[in-house]
């Protein structure tokens, strides 16, 4: 056993450093001067926290002057990880004959990952800078067209974004 | 014993239980601001100018909430754990030496509810070893394995430091030659305070102190991590309540009593007298009002300092918690007694 | 026989197969659009070129090969197309080298010119042969800026057909449908060049009794179902193997299901039976006969009205109806609609537990509704399995055509009936029934016999359980359940789309309809037991099994065997008719 070396925590410490005293003197004196540096606490409700483009927050659909974007194609649907996502299709007169009878995203299901975002066609379907979601029942996490549509003009930001860097 | 006197003394404990469940409540608020500073944060600031009422709304949040006893548990025991664990801290607050004297209307008058009580200090090792109790009560009459895990931690946490805690003292009762606190300030305001001579006795004091009211680094009994919330995870409501109003007044008795016997009680200025140099008469009402104010300074500023130890500490791991009680703490404090004693021999006093 | 090489492998084809034929039977699939095996060759769109060649031989004829042991080709300089080349000896192709994938890709690109790319309105997206083949076969970029060729689009060629022209890669695989196999030819290009077109001629319509077999066979989603029309994406569907109840023929079928509700349904390949068709009366009936107008909990009538009751309520009643009547008393009426394994359990019912001669089934025939082509007139299922199975009068009993005379002399007191209506036998029978004492009826339509039963059973569709029906060419086929009821839930081994396996039950998505109802032949065994007799079933594959022990026409079969050789014939279970190669145009993808 001579030629064992050990290097074991209580040989590698100083007299001083095992009595542990004078290091929680240090820490101690850490904290004391935490206490007098600059907050960084928001003042929630009043100080708002305005996002950048790049913030994946509640996804929305886009609306145009003449309606969404949105044709129901369904890949949304198909590629949510989470299946946040119901689309259900029905004819239109217009140029793009399909439209979205009905578009629910499951809020409580999304994971904000943005995939449905990245798939779609038609950049129909993008993240806003929504964070404040909060739901009184299961059934009203379950957002509908009614409250998807958002107008084009809103999310001028993100759309910039993918623009750039997609 | 006439009816003045004993009307002086209910309204002793009157004005002491409402200003220790002040006192209490407010503690909280200090825990949770400095707490925030501690960590850059700005910390309850909704509820009145600073904060200040938050205390307030959590009670009476606490007051609203639903009592629900475990179907499991035992009932019985189960109410009677809170009930054990604030009736002893309060038990400590009649010994501990509020104020000097002082001389109204031919009657000597001071904060505290037992004056000159010549066992005090017996009485606080006492009642602080019953308050285990309370808490291995509620762990074990919950019926629910982490809540006895954390009652058992206690109990064996308490037991391991109440011994060191003990012999920690009896150096500064060696010097004071008396086990009356009121003495043992006397002893301390014409000359040095006892951290001087004890510094030792002081960190053990400090460290054990913490140790006996589940104080972080010494908070295993309700290590959230392990144990949910330890002894009072099975409770709710006012009864949660009382457990926790229990730990702060047993953290403020704790100061108090440090400030008592290490830093010179009321004792404004160390090594000097101060009557003195304020040039006031000893026992008039104005110095006693300013020693008060001193005393009441000591305890809380022992306060922030268990506040801050446990906002910078990290909680130890148990096998660490009994080295340090039984291999460090308890032959440091026999070899101060021995040491004391020998000096004490020496210098023959 | 000629005896050719395709990439390499060495392959023995019959006498006069194009390569495309001959590959294909032998497991290699050449991409193409317009090639299908049941229509002429066209030979327009281009996409089976490969490289042929031929084998040098020296003068004495021996073969030559290269220094590498590969066979030395000489190869003709253009490239041809599978489809239209005959196989001739010594020939070697390549479907996979550098020149053949080339031009591959320059036909996608130069297909995809003028295509719209409107995947995402398709209803042909994800099981599109352009789709398919412009992520195997295809460069994946185009050289084309300019702008596209705009063409009519929403024509509607036929009363189920939508065209859209822009969409069409002028295959001519659905002209040459309408004049080969629907004899309707009235479908044709018209225009040239890029401006090419399909119109019906001035004053026709494609209305084709199959007309809707070319929204099938389109390579592209040029044609769409008006029926179907963005109901659904095709991976959002589950598709099982089934077969239509609509005639005799029983045309094998994919049911397709979304949220347990059934939405359309498409024909599969068996050679033997409907080869790569069905007819629209089968494709439009069959999604409705499943989804409308079902019976729905077991009922019992009280007090003269039918009342909802528990399944051991309504099985304790029937036996008590039963055990109360004399066994001469008792007419038990199979069905030509039920599968033959309800039809056998109802048959030992009357044999072996009833003990009544009284047997018989309701012939559906219809001779408008038979042609020349898949059509039959017998327009139930599976008539030749009902009496295959035992269905018929015993010895004293009396048949169909008795029934009528026998309950108004009042010897009738019981009849139980099995998933038919009394009127699509006689309007006079359906009115005596009225007056019998007790009728005990399996229904899952809510018919107006269900409405007249004293006890209600509500039996699962040929939809919601395993079984077999026996075809007019006495071919007995096996369909799988696609829908579930209440009791059951999707289990390990059907066909499950995305949503039926991740659903969770507070998902709006899968709140569809699920019935309370139960294989007849399940509450028959449950009926027997009441009165006595235990049989040991567990699930319709253990009934056929017992079919297949005590009929003799059905020796030998099993729900695996039927499967493996599209359908067996009565008497020949042993012997299956030879599969061969079995195409199909459109391969879903997985979901």
């Amino acid at each position: 056993m001579a030629n064992v070396t050990t290097n074991i925590e209580s040989e590698r410490m100083t007299f001083w450093e095992r009595i542990y005293l004078p290091e929680i003197a240090r820490g101690l004196g850490l904290t004391l001067r935490q206490m007098f540096r600059p907050k960084f606490t928001r003042q929630y409700p009043e100080e708002r926290w305005e996002p950048e483009g790049s913030y994946r927050g509640r996804p929305v659909l886009v609306q145009e002057e003449d309606g969404e974007r949105c044709v129901a194609c369904g890949l949304c649907s198909r590629v949510c990880p989470a299946l946040a996502i119901e689309v259900r299709a029905a004819e239109t007169d217009k140029e793009k004959e399909r439209y979205p009878e009905l578009f629910e995203i499951n809020m409580l299901r999304c994971i904000y990952c943005g995939f449905c975002e990245e798939v779609c066609p038609e950049e129909a379907i993008v993240m806003s800078k929504d964070y404040e979601l909060v739901f009184g029942s299961q059934d009203e996490g379950i957002l509908g067209k009614e409250k998807l549509l958002i107008p084009v003009s809103q999310l001028q930001d993100r759309l910039e974004f993918l623009r750039q860097w997609r | 014993m006439d009816w003045i006197d004993f009307a002086i003394i209910v309204a002793k404990g009157g004005i002491l239980v409402n200003a220790m469940l002040i006192a209490a409540a407010y503690m909280v608020l200090a825990e949770r601001k400095i707490a925030a500073w501690i960590q850059n944060r700005i910390g309850p600031n909704r509820v009145g100018p600073w904060g200040l009422f938050q205390s307030f709304a959590d009670v009476f949040k606490l007051y609203l909430k639903e009592d629900v006893v475990p179907a499991a548990a035992d009932y019985r025991f189960h109410a009677l754990a809170p009930v054990i664990s604030i009736a002893v801290a309060i038990t400590v607050y009649a010994v501990i030496p509020w104020s000097d004297a002082v001389e109204i209307g031919g009657r000597m008058i001071s904060l505290t509810m037992a004056p000159d009580m010549n066992v005090a200090l017996l009485v606080i090792l006492a009642m602080t070893s019953v308050g285990v109790y309370g808490v291995a009560l509620a762990g074990w009459s919950s019926n629910n394995k982490y809540s006895l895990m954390g009652g058992l931690r206690s109990s064996a946490q308490m037991i391991s430091y109440e011994l060191s805690m003990g012999l920690s003292i009896i150096g500064v009762v060696m010097i004071a030659g008396s086990l009356n606190l009121v003495d043992i300030i006397r002893g301390q305001s014409a000359g040095a305070w006892n951290v001087f001579y004890q510094p030792i006795a002081f960190i053990i004091f400090l460290v054990t102190a913490l140790a006996e009211t589940n104080r972080a680094p010494f908070d295993l009994p309700e290590a959230e991590p392990e144990l949910v919330g330890g002894y009072h995870t099975e409770y709710s409501g006012m009864k949660f309540g009382l457990l926790y109003l229990a730990e702060y007044a047993n953290m403020l008795a704790s100061s108090a009593i440090m400030a008592t016997l290490f830093l010179g009680g009321w004792d404004i200025i160390p090594f000097l007298d101060d009557a003195t140099i304020l040039g006031l008469e000893p026992g008039s009402l104005p110095l006693v009002l300013l020693q008060h104010g001193a005393f009441v300074g000591k305890s809380l500023l022992l306060v922030f300092v268990f506040i801050w130890i446990r906002w910078s500490l990290p909680r130890f791991r148990y096998d660490q918690l009994m080295n340090l009680g039984w291999k460090i703490l308890l032959p440091l404090s026999l070899a101060n007694i021995a040491v004391t004693g020998t000096v004490m021999l020496l210098l023959n006093r | 026989m000629p005896k050719i090489i395709i990439d390499g492998q060495s392959i023995v084809a019959k006498q006069g197969q194009t390569i495309i034929e001959a590959a294909l039977d032998h497991g290699i699939t050449i991409p193409h659009f317009c090639w299908h095996p049941a229509l002429s060759v066209a030979g327009n769109c281009r996409m089976c070129l490969v490289q042929v060649g031929n084998q040098k031989k020296d003068s004495e004829g021996a073969l030559q090969f290269m220094a590498d042991g590969q066979p030395d080709v000489a190869w003709i300089p253009k490239m041809q197309i599978a489809c239209a080349t005959p196989v001739a000896d010594g020939m070697v192709v390549d479907t996979a080298g550098k020149r053949t994938v080339d031009a591959q890709e320059a036909i996608m690109e130069f297909l995809l010119v003028n295509h719209p790319l409107d995947c995402p309105i398709c209803d042909e997206a994800g099981q599109c042969k352009l789709q398919e083949y412009a992520f195997r076969h295809s460069r994946g970029k185009s050289r084309f800026d300019d702008e596209k060729v705009h063409k009519p689009k929403r024509v509607q060629l036929g009363p189920q057909i939508m065209f859209d022209g822009e969409r069409c890669i002028s295959c001519s695989r659905c002209i040459r449908f309408a004049d080969e196999v629907a004899h309707q030819p009235v479908l044709t290009f018209v225009q040239r060049g890029d401006k090419v077109t399909i119109e019906t001629f001035p004053g026709t319509t494609f209305d084709s009794p199959y007309s809707m077999n070319v929204i099938d066979i389109c390579p592209v989603g040029a044609l769409t179902s008006i029926d179907f029309r963005f109901r659904a994406r095709v991976w959002e569907m589950s598709f099982t193997d089934s077969v239509c109840p609509g005639c005799a023929r029983g045309c094998n079928i994919k049911i397709g299901v979304m949220n347990n509700e059934v939405l359309r349904v498409e024909p599969r390949t068996n050679m033997h039976v409907n080869t790569y068709w069905m007819c629209d009366y089968g494709r439009l009936t069959t999604p409705a006969a499943i989804n409308d107008n079902r019976t729905d909990g077991p009922m019992i009538r009280r007090d003269g009205q039918l009342q909802s009751a528990s399944w051991e309520e309504a099985t304790a009643h029937a036996a008590a109806i039963l055990k109360a009547a004399r066994p001469q008393d008792v007419v038990v009426l199979g069905s030509a609609h039920a599968s033959n394994e309800d039809n056998y359990a109802l048959a030992q019912l009357a044999s072996k537990v009833i003990k009544t001669a009284n047997v018989d089934f309701i012939k559906h025939i219809d001779a408008t509704f038979g042609d020349s082509q898949l059509r039959v007139p017998e327009t139930a299922p599976n008539a030749i399995g009902a009496h295959a199975v035992g269905v018929a009068p015993g010895n004293g009993g009396y048949n169909l055509g008795q029934l009528a005379e026998r309950i108004a002399s009042g010897s009738v007191k019981v009849l139980v009936v099995l998933e038919d209506t009394l009127d699509s036998s006689s309007q006079r029978l359906a009115e005596l029934a009225a007056g019998v004492d007790a009728m005990i009826v399996f229904s899952s339509k809510a018919s107006v016999t269900a409405m007249q039963a004293s006890v209600l059973f509500p039996a699962a569709s040929f939809a919601e359980s395993h079984g077999t029906f026996t075809n007019t060419m006495h071919r007995v086929q096996h369909f799988k359940p696609a829908v579930v009821t209440q009791e059951n839930v999707r289990y390990m081994g059907m066909a499950m789309s995305r949503w039926d396996k991740f659903g969770a039950p507070n998902d709006r998505w899968t709140d569809g309809t699920r019935r309370n109802s139960r294989a007849a032949w399940r509450v028959i065994r449950d009926l027997a037991a009441a009165l006595g007799t235990t049989w040991s079933w567990k699930s319709a594959e253990d009934v056929f099994a017992d079919i297949s022990q005590h009929v003799a026409a059905f020796q030998s079969m099993t729900y695996a065997s039927l499967d493996a050789n599209y359908g067996l014939v009565l008497g020949k279970g042993g012997q299956p008719d030879p599969v061969g190669t079995v195409y199909e145009s459109h391969v879903l993808k997985p979901n």
